[in-house]
């Protein structure tokens, strides 16, 4: 199944490309059209075994065929040099430019800048070395300074762009690694920096976006993977701690504007299935980092209209919806967002929480009661879920805000509408609900079939009257022959009755 | 087979409607605010009408797959009572809630000067929240009627694109195509238009700009009736094409003008099939379950 790459990518402002490293197992004229296919819009190509060459007799026909085929399914490149065997069979990834005799590496380089140029491709990114035994790191940094001058030199000359990739356990391992070298290089143009988010839960101080965001407008090319904390082992999506989104909104909102390619290098054996599931991982990524930033923007933007004019905080507070998505904020566990409600009830919550802190209390409990009597069913359980906020960010609450959140909860238990009677039993209702109205809210999900994840602090308050409740609930069932649901067992079998009232 | 219907009364109707008409391919409705058969007597009971449009009544098409939209307006035969008059102030707050896709119904009833006020004051609102319009053409005098009402239309300045007339039939659909509106028919068991006079005007006037609806109320009428339209039109040679135009994609064009369709399939309701009613479905006054 191809990917729909317009609905996808168009607003992105960089290239999701794919690296080939990852593709070993595919000639790369039957790679590219492929990758096209699934919706990719560029490749990361890595020189060496098995597609290319660099030291090849015939490498000017083998870079124009090249060309050609991603001319013809318009990728974007750029060029990888991470190879592990191409200048020592015995030895992976040496000598490298930390190595006292680094001669093959620096030729290797140099031809690597020249096939960027061939290919027209946006960068050449490499990456520094592992010291060896016996060297100093001052050594290796020196031997590094005086190399990467000669590098920078050549590559300007054929205006290529070098890019500095840091790698965990290497000379430069940061961001700021890569930052140090480039000043006492003299900050020239064409040295900018590869940042893979992969790398960055391992060994960035500021994780994915930090990194990303202390790169800023040198960030010349960019990996993405997923990865765990502890391991240097790059995962396909979903398998390690990378914040996917996170990485992507922190990329739109630096508008980068280059390739953020894939890197599996060991899954080439599963990589048509891998290229779709990532993309389609990256797509979803997208979209949940698009309506992230419409929450935060949404905020901002209310709290200062309101500052400017509160008059206008009923209509903000209805138009939420029309920047903020209406959709689960936990749609694998809640797809209805009946449990946890919508993106669209948080981001007018938080708006409740953040007008707590500069309004006069008196005038927010009349605003709330307002917002929640004049508000359609999702306003309200932002009112609800706002109340919510501020018991669990632990804020004192005056009687008076008490007294309307207890109104406008009573109202809301009254309803036969689910998504409003979860809201009302969350951290305001565990706090402030009487034992008796607590007890019946819980009985009332049950009785509707929503789930009692629902309910804050279930096992705080659950008593033996509630309890009993359930079992009664339960025989009525029986005797109509109906099936119990799962959930009343939460409430008969806590510890906290059923053993006390068997001993006692 | 996908129904949009862009007019249908659902409070009056019961969930064994809803649960026929998800099985009839219908997956989204709009229903116009009107009166209640009784009159109302004050603002309030128009407050909890629209809430209900709002709250209940789309939590309750939720529960059986059924995306719900409304229409607000104060209906023109109410306009004629000064104890309803006043919610024309409550209205500009609701035009903005989500899920609010026009005006309306407006228009006239008995086209006095009351209805005369009420209509061209919503039809300003329209235009300051940038929202379509559903226009009502009278059951009497419906020729006279539809010729004032397009006239006040067109001097209100809101674009002809906008305005959707409905209930109409041979009689009037002509000055309506004209004026560069969309067409609404009401497709009812004995008055209004049937199934087969609806067939012969899509033959004689194509299906653009044509909106077919069973505006199924608590009266004589027939939720199903878009169905048995499609059906007909299918019968007299009409493509899968030609129906989804009328049937779907019309009704969408017209109401996306607002920005406030959802058409998305309600979670549970991906397939065609409804979800299996023993599991966890049974035993209130509605369906339950976490499927809202």
């Amino acid at each position: 199944m191809s990917v729909q790459k317009i609905e996808t990518y168009q607003d992105m402002p960089f290239a999701v490309g794919y690296g080939t490293n990852g593709w070993a197992d595919h000639p790369l004229p039957v790679a590219i059209p492929l990758l096209a296919e699934q919706g990719y819009t560029a490749i990361a190509l890595t020189l060496g075994h098995p597609h290319i060459d660099p030291f090849a007799q015939d490498l000017t026909s083998q870079l124009a065929e090249i060309r050609t085929l991603l001319e013809r399914y318009q990728m974007r490149v750029v060029v990888e040099t991470g190879t592990r065997f191409l200048l020592d069979p015995k030895r992976k990834h040496r000598p490298t430019l930390v190595d006292q005799e680094a001669e093959a590496r620096m030729n290797f380089l140099r031809r690597a800048i020249d096939i960027a140029r061939a290919l027209d491709a946006e960068c050449v990114s490499f990456f520094s070395g592992v010291i060896p035994e016996g060297t100093k790191s001052s050594e290796g940094w020196d031997l590094l300074v005086k190399r990467l001058a000669d590098l920078v030199i050549y590559a300007a000359e054929r205006e290529v762009r070098l890019s500095l990739e840091p790698e965990p356990g290497m000379l430069v391992e940061t961001v700021a690694d890569a930052l140090r070298l480039r000043s006492e290089l003299g900050d020239p143009d064409a040295l900018g920096i590869t940042v893979d988010i992969g790398h960055c839960v391992v060994v960035e101080p500021g994780g994915v976006q930090g990194a990303l965001q202390q790169a800023g407008a040198l960030l010349a090319n960019v990996q993405l993977d997923d990865m765990l904390a502890h391991a240097h082992e790059h995962l396909p999506f979903g398998q390690g701690i990378v914040d996917l989104p996170q990485a992507l909104s922190t990329l739109a909102e630096m508008n980068y504007q280059g390739v953020a390619a894939v890197e599996l290098p060991r899954h080439s054996w599963d990589a048509p299935a891998l290229a779709e599931s990532s993309l389609r991982a990256i797509s979803q990524a997208w979209s949940e980092a698009k309506t992230q930033s419409a929450h935060g923007r949404w905020l901002s933007d209310a709290l200062a209209a309101i500052a400017n004019d509160p008059r206008c905080l009923p209509q903000i507070f209805a138009l939420a919806g029309r920047t903020v998505a209406r959709t689960p904020i936990n749609a694998q566990a809640d797809p209805t967002g009946v449990i946890f409600g919508m993106r669209v009830d948080h981001a007018r919550a938080d708006l409740i929480a953040e007008l707590f802190t500069v309004q006069d209390p008196e005038a927010l409990a009349q605003h709330l009661r307002d917002l929640y009597y004049r508000g359609d069913s999702a306003e309200r359980r932002g009112v609800l879920r706002g109340l919510n906020k501020l018991v669990d960010s632990g804020r004192q609450l005056e009687d008076r805000m008490i007294n309307t959140g207890l109104e406008i909860t009573g109202d809301a238990l009254r309803t036969n509408e689910t998504s409003l009677v979860a809201a009302a039993v969350g951290a305001f209702g565990a706090a402030h609900l009487d034992q008796h109205a607590w007890r019946h809210a819980v009985l009332k999900l049950v009785f509707m079939g929503v789930s009692l994840r629902a309910v804050q602090d279930l096992h705080v308050r659950a008593d033996e009257e509630l309890a009993r409740m359930a079992k009664d609930f339960a025989a009525e069932r029986r005797a109509a022959n109906r099936s119990i649901p799962e959930d009343v067992a939460l409430l008969t079998e806590l510890p906290i009755y059923s053993e006390r009232s068997d001993e006692g | 087979m996908r129904i949009f219907d862009p007019h249908i009364h659902m409070t009056s109707r019961t969930t064994n409607d809803y649960e026929a008409m998800f099985a009839s391919g219908v997956r989204a409705v709009v229903e116009p605010a009107f009166w209640l058969g009784q009159p109302r007597t004050s603002v309030a009971s128009y407050l909890d009408y629209f809430d209900s449009l709002l709250g209940w009544e789309r939590f309750r098409a939720a529960q059986f797959g059924i995306r719900h939209h409304a229409t607000i307006a104060l209906n023109p035969k109410e306009a004629n009572d000064p104890r309803c008059v006043p919610v024309l102030e409550e209205i500009p707050r609701y035009l903005v809630k989500d899920g609010v896709v026009a005006v309306g119904e407006i228009g006239y009833d008995s086209m006095t000067p009351a209805e005369d006020h009420a209509f061209a004051s919503q039809l300003q609102m329209a235009r300051e929240y940038q929202l379509p319009v559903l226009v009502h053409t009278p059951h009497r005098e419906k020729l006279a009627g539809t010729r004032r009402t397009l006239d006040v239309v067109r001097e209100s300045g809101i674009a002809a694109e906008f305005v959707l007339v409905d209930h109409l039939n041979e009689t009037n659909i002509e000055m309506v195509k004209d004026a560069g509106s969309w067409m609404g028919f009401s497709i009812y068991p004995d008055t209004k238009m049937d199934e087969a006079r609806m067939v012969a005007l899509l033959k004689r006037y194509g299906t653009e700009r044509i909106l077919v609806n069973s505006a199924a109320d608590w009266g004589r009428s027939d939720p199903l009736k878009t169905r048995k339209t499609a059906d007909c039109m299918l019968a007299a040679g009409f493509s899968d094409d030609d129906v989804d135009q009328v049937l779907w994609r019309n009704p969408v064009a017209f109401y996306a003008q607002s920005q406030q369709l959802i058409l998305d399939p309600i979670p549970g309701f991906e397939s065609d099939r409804f979800p299996d009613p023993t599991a966890g479905f049974e035993g209130n006054s509605v369906l339950r379950g976490e499927r809202v």
